[in-house]
């Protein structure tokens, strides 16, 4: 079975900016695939790409094994949840969800049915009347999300649909996504900055930096085992030991990444640190190091005995737990 | 010593800005008292009077006005000739704003979905810079291009299209002996003329339609015509309708180019300008001034109920 979206070499260019530089990328039939990366690393170019509204400069993408090369946007069966939710504000909500149909020629009848049946299926059945101005923005974020389903695309393309909500929506938003996700069985693919976000929600994600793709994993082998510099400190906020310091601490002398959680305090070590800030987090706190003029972080969880800043200390940790870098 | 918490007021400018941040409303009240009283009472007290003047008569034998309220005055509008007169300005008049309003989107959509930059500088001084010389300049400008003897007339000559001319200009009515004295020149120029109202308050609305929101109309499987017709249209007609008001009323009180350009048949503005000039009938002068501004309302209420203000 050929994959849900493919990319060979894709390249796109924006006159002397490559915003996608060579990406090579296959999302699975029925997955939830977050594209991660910081702003400006091709992430959101990239999901440009498979919807239609930007050409590839060179390279092949497929859906379901067709090259839509050639295919306007109107013509594929990949819907978008967008940024801006962007919503028809002189259409009530019924008619935005039945927009896909309406253009498709359905009758009203069956028009009017299959949008309630969507927007109960995103928990705003009885909205249908309402314009979006008169919605919050969670809800305007599920009405987008019911319009994108409306004509069952095979595959669904988020862009930051959770950017502008607070946080506990934000949390709750993530939940049923993925919850929807699994009742569809349609493939997600999800565009975010927030590496919190990607890590929970998707199967396997990859990690955007200058265009290229940095890692392809899992969220675990991409947490645990981060294969460059910029995804240790952009996935994990890792602590990155350069060669002479994982030497110093024990390991080869190579580029190392040590997660702030398993880095402990301790009286004494082979390296002496000092305290230069303590960030409190609730369920604990996050010591700032300086080793040698390399910044380190160190999670002490809440009800341990904290540092004075500017104090002195060492650290310790599992051997086990240094992941070395070889593409770093 | 720490800086004081409160900064001692120094000066008028001080003292007046804490009195305003007491009151709001008085800044607000000063801003505004001089153009209501402008609006108020110049404007809408000559527009008053006007309307009291319409409901005089005058006396058939002196030529005197009476004033006394009758509604004789109106009754005189309907008759045939005056009728014709309303007739063929607001027929002038919508056809002007029906194709002032097609040659003007595709410029405005261009000039704000695509020009940037020195595109964009290009385009407002484009659209600006006739509207820097005079009305008439531009008028007699045309009178010269469609005259007979015209650069009109030449071209079609030199490309061998002067049948095609001559079978324009064969078309009852709106034909006539050269394009200067049709109504067919006169929709040229008054289209001309009027085009940059058009063209501008259409481009301020078509500017406020994300991308976004054209991508979702496609990204849901609208063709591009479909994406016209029930996204750009009508997220653009609160535009449409401000640069629509524009032609419109601009046409139906207009007595230059009808003067120049045409075959010298009456037109609202030109009534208006005969009738309290030369003849001194102010009050039917008053009457034909009343009917645009009728027009106008009616169409105003027209537009609301079609929907045409929904996007606003």
């Amino acid at each position: 079975m050929p994959a849900a979206v493919e990319f060979t070499q894709v390249t796109r260019h924006f006159g002397n900016v490559r915003a996608v530089d060579g990406v090579d990328l296959t999302i699975a039939e029925g997955s939830f695939f977050a594209m991660l990366g910081p702003s400006g690393s091709g992430k959101t170019t990239c999901l440009r790409l498979i919807s239609g509204f930007e050409s590839p400069t060179s390279g092949a993408i497929r859906i379901f094994g067709e090259d839509v090369s050639t295919t306007p946007p109107h013509l594929r069966n990949v819907n978008t949840v967008f940024q801006d939710y962007a919503l028809f504000p002189h259409m009530n909500v019924r008619d935005n969800v039945g927009y896909g149909l309406m253009v498709k020629g359905v009758s009203k009848s069956q028009r009017h049915e299959k949008a309630e049946e969507m927007l109960s299926l995103v928990k705003l059945s009885g909205y249908g009347d309402r314009k979006p101005g008169q919605l919050s923005g969670g809800q305007r974020q599920r009405v987008a999300l019911a319009r994108a389903l409306v004509n069952e695309p095979r595959v669904l393309l988020l862009d930051e649909p959770l950017g502008a909500l607070d946080l506990k929506l934000r949390e709750a938003m993530q939940d049923e996504l993925k919850t929807l996700q699994q009742r569809l069985g349609i493939t997600f693919v999800f565009v975010t900055h927030d590496q919190h976000e990607a890590l929970s929600m998707a199967d396997s994600l990859a990690v955007f930096n200058d265009g290229k793709i940095a890692q392809i994993g899992t969220p675990e082998a991409v947490y645990n085992r981060p294969a460059t510099r910029f995804v240790a400190d952009f996935v994990g906020s890792s602590n990155v030991l350069p060669p002479a310091l994982t030497r110093a601490l024990g390991g080869p002398e190579e580029w190392a990444s040590l997660r702030p959680e398993v880095t402990r305090l301790a009286a004494t070590g082979p390296v002496t640190a000092t305290v230069t800030a303590l960030r409190y987090l609730g369920s604990g706190t996050r010591v700032v190091l300086d080793m040698g003029g390399t910044e380190l972080a160190a999670l002490v969880p809440a009800g341990q005995p904290l540092p004075e800043p500017g104090s002195t200390t060492a650290i310790a940790f599992d051997p086990a737990a240094l992941h070395i870098m070889a593409g770093a | 010593m720490p800086a004081p918490a409160i900064t001692q007021p120094k000066g008028l400018p001080d003292r007046l800005t804490a009195l305003f941040w007491r009151r709001p409303r008085l800044l607000l009240g000063l801003l505004l008292a001089p153009p209501l009283l402008w609006l108020g009472v110049v404007y809408l007290g000559s527009l008053f009077s006007l309307l009291i003047q319409s409901f005089f008569s005058i006396d058939e034998f002196s030529g005197m006005v009476v004033p006394e309220f009758t509604l004789k005055t109106y009754a005189e509008l309907f008759r045939a000739a005056n009728l014709d007169i309303i007739i063929r300005t607001l027929l002038m008049a919508s056809t002007v704003t029906l194709g002032s309003a097609l040659i003007a989107f595709p410029i405005a959509y261009y000039a704000a979905r695509f020009a940037k930059g020195r595109w964009k500088a290009v385009f407002y001084l484009g659209i600006m810079l006739p509207l820097w010389s005079s009305y008439l300049v531009k008028v007699y400008a045309w009178k010269l291009i469609l005259a007979k003897e015209g650069i009109v007339t030449w071209a079609a000559g030199v490309t061998g299209t002067q049948s095609l001319l001559d079978a324009v200009l064969a078309l009852p009515v709106i034909g006539g002996g050269s394009l200067s004295t049709s109504y067919i020149g006169m929709f040229l120029v008054f289209t001309y003329v009027w085009l940059p109202y058009m063209i501008l308050p259409m481009q301020a609305a078509l500017e406020r339609v994300p991308t976004s929101m054209l991508e979702a109309s496609a990204d849901l499987g609208a063709t591009r015509a479909q994406t016209f017709r029930t996204v750009i249209l009508p997220l653009a007609m609160p535009g449409v309708i401000a640069g629509s008001i524009f032609t419109f009323s601009l046409t139906l009180g207009d007595y230059i180019i009808p003067q120049i350009i045409g075959n010298s048949a009456s037109f609202i503005g030109m009534a208006v300008y005969q009738l309290q000039g030369t003849a001194g009938n102010t009050p039917l002068a008053a009457a034909f001034a009343v009917v645009p501004i009728l027009i106008m309302l009616a169409y105003l209420g027209f537009a609301k109920r079609a929907g045409a203000f929904d996007a606003l």
